[in-house]
């Protein structure tokens, strides 16, 4: 099969509703061949269900999308040949081995990969015998991982693919996803880590709400607010609508449940001119805080509210 | 193929690993066996304990004890006070107590003169009436011959009967292949329902359904995995029962073998339903209760099916397990072959079909 042209899911207008409740409104967007992709938003944004429908395990309502070559509606098994899948907390025979297991999903596909280094680039070489029952959330998670590459599939989607993970276990399946686009995978991740996008996505769709609301590289999307820097605090016993937007260099201003913020591109500058402001109007600020502008902030930015209370 | 083979091989892995399902689903069958077989099915017909205190003393009564004790299926004990005697009774530990009175033998020797027969007082526990039953003939016909010697009686019609004992069947051969049924309905209905509803929730069968596995080799391979499973399951029941209780396998084993799988392929197929209809594996298990409970008592699989009452029969002769349970009782008792076990055949073989066809509408993956 020849990849060679940049595209390689093409995804039209993708609608999914469940009863009144749109979970997926009409979403389009292209991923590149060998590029690592990222859907980013809250919980309820409809990631996971735009994943499932590219997978096939959900039916759209309206729509469809083109992986490699072929239609996920007409030719779904061909699709499912060139895609490997780890879904959100998989879950498998918990008295089978690594091994087996390993074994038992490559003979579903008419071609596979040698299961031994698969199992060691995964991490997983002391635990080949071990049954999946007693393993570690990250080690069952890389053997998820290691499910959905056994057929050497061109794209594979991972959901979520850290979540509940620790600190550790998450750079380590970093490393991994890194790998794998070394090895020319493309490679579609949902995620609600601001970090994780940042580091591991070529380029990130944000989506809230059915909707995908922007589409760029991490850099762009950052530099979207126009400005480089974020400030943040609070104000005690505040009573009434406090307009910030005329303090100097303050760019765009923001604000979530109690705390402000302003972005600027010259901060030292704001600040002063924020302290100045406090007192003339006998504000009392606290809890001040000054950062480089996140992702975060481009979605509060883009949607009023932060990731995690979404 | 290689998928199917991986499947079942995985299924018999999992089987072989959760040692605990394995063992009780083992014990069961087996435990159930010894203690109906132990405490219901002991040896041949009835036996009866007589109790007997002789009051008289005299030749005459003698003769009466021993024609009583001459009987094969009588154990008599010999008792000599009234009120331990029924004590006894009442505990059950004698089924009959016979009284002789003074004045037996001389009542019998001026038989003649008296007007009036003399009475002989027989207690019996009417809470245990078929058995009380027996034990008050046998003792009339003891009672019937004395009084016709008495009076030189000549019979002018007598009955010669013939027990025929061809077979030699006890309760436990007709038990043990109740037993087996039970074990395949319960293990096939009630396993694939929990399990296959359980693998759902979990998200198994969703990760499978993201691979290009089809859910026909996904159910061929469970069926190969279970058929072989359970076909030795059985096996080891009827081993048991066979060392233990002597229980004989007299048809042929292939025809044995053959009833086993139809059985267990109706039972599986009835279980992917309930897979099906259940939301979740808690709702399964219930569901299968409320199938296989009824199942258990109506099926034949602890009495014979024609003690049920008449108004039941329609529906008795319509479960499958009645079907499986008759076939392998004609097979290891009778040693019915093939030919004669159609209706038993056609019946289990119609709701396989049914069954799966119902099956394959009701099957999701999630």
């Amino acid at each position: 099969m020849n990849f060679s042209e940049d595209t390689i899911i093409d995804v039209k207008g993708l609608v999914k509703n469940y009863g009144s409740f749109k979970a997926v409104n009409g979403v389009h967007f292209q991923v590149h061949n060998g590029e690592i992709f990222g859907l980013l938003g809250p919980n309820g944004a409809g990631k996971t269900t735009t994943l499932e429908m590219l997978v096939g395990l959900r039916k759209p309502d309206e729509g469809t999308a083109i992986i490699g070559t072929h239609d996920i509606l007409r030719e779904l098994t061909k699709v499912k040949e060139i895609i490997g899948v780890q879904l959100q907390s998989t879950s498998l025979f918990d008295l089978l081995t690594v091994e087996e297991i390993l074994q038992m999903y490559a003979s579903f596909y008419p071609s596979h990969i040698p299961i031994s280094p698969l199992i060691d680039d995964m991490l997983l070489t002391e635990k080949r015998k071990s049954r999946i029952k007693g393993l570690s959330g990250g080690q069952k998670q890389r053997l998820a991982i290691a499910l959905a590459l056994v057929h050497d599939p061109h794209v594979v989607f991972l959901d979520e693919p850290t979540t509940g993970l620790d600190p550790q276990a998450r750079r380590t399946l970093w490393d991994i996803v890194l790998q794998l686009k070394n090895k020319g995978k493309t490679i579609v991740l949902t995620t609600h880590y601001m970090d994780e996008a940042h580091i591991l996505c070529d380029r990130i769709a944000i989506m809230d709400q059915g909707e995908l609301i922007a589409l760029d590289t991490p850099t762009q999307l950052v530099k979207s607010l126009q400005s480089d820097s974020a400030l943040e605090f609070r104000v005690l016993q505040e009573e009434e609508f406090i307009d910030f937007s005329s303090i100097e260099g303050v760019k765009k201003v923001g604000k979530q449940s109690d705390v402000h913020m302003l972005y600027s591109d010259h901060l030292q500058k704001t600040l002063t001119s924020l302290i100045h402001f406090a007192t003339e109007k006998n504000l009392q600020l606290v809890d001040i805080q000054t950062r480089t502008a996140t992702l975060e902030d481009v979605f509060i930015h883009m949607t009023g509210r932060s990731l995690r209370e979404a | 193929m290689k998928a199917y083979w991986q499947l079942t091989l995985a299924q018999l892995r999992i089987f072989l690993r959760n040692r605990q399902v394995l063992m009780w689903t083992l014990i069961f069958p087996i435990l159930l066996m010894s203690m109906l077989g132990l405490f219901l099915g002991k040896g041949n017909g009835i036996s009866l304990t007589i109790g007997v205190i002789d009051h008289d003393h005299t030749s005459f009564s003698n003769e009466f004890v021993n024609a009583i004790s001459k009987n094969e299926a009588i154990h008599l004990v010999l008792q000599k006070d009234e009120e331990d005697a029924q004590t006894s009774l009442k505990n059950g530990d004698l089924q009959l107590v016979v009284t002789i009175p003074k004045g037996y033998e001389s009542s019998l020797k001026n038989s003649g003169s008296q007007p009036l027969p003399f009475t002989i007082p027989v207690y019996y526990n009417d809470t245990n009436f078929a058995v009380s039953q027996v034990g008050l003939a046998l003792v009339n016909g003891v009672i019937d011959e004395i009084s016709k010697q008495r009076v030189s009686y000549e019979p002018v019609v007598e009955m010669e009967s013939h027990g025929i004992k061809a077979l030699h069947l006890k309760y436990i051969d007709f038990l043990v292949p109740g037993i087996v049924a039970m074990m395949i309905m319960s293990n096939n209905m009630n396993g694939v329902a929990g399990q296959i509803a359980a693998w759902r929730e979990r998200g198994i069968l969703r990760r499978m359904q993201g691979t290009t596995l089809k859910a026909s080799t996904f159910i061929a391979a469970q069926i190969t995995a279970r058929l072989l499973m359970n076909g030795l399951q059985a096996l080891i029941v009827l081993l048991v029962a066979h060392i233990l209780f002597g229980v004989e396998i007299r048809g042929s084993w292939f025809t044995l073998i053959s009833f086993i799988i139809l059985g267990t392929l109706a039972f599986m197929a009835i279980g992917f339903i309930i897979a099906g209809i259940a939301k979740t594996p808690e709702s399964a298990a219930p569901i299968a209760g409320v199938l296989s409970f009824p199942m258990l008592f109506l099926g034949g699989v602890f009495f014979p099916i024609k003690n049920m009452p008449e108004f039941l029969q329609p529906i008795v002769k319509l479960l499958p397990i009645s079907h499986l349970s008759t076939a392998l009782r004609e097979i290891m008792n009778v040693g019915a072959a093939w030919s004669s076990l159609g209706l038993e055949a056609a019946i289990l073989g119609g709701w396989v079909i049914a069954a799966f066809v119902i099956a394959s509408y009701t099957f999701k993956w999630e």
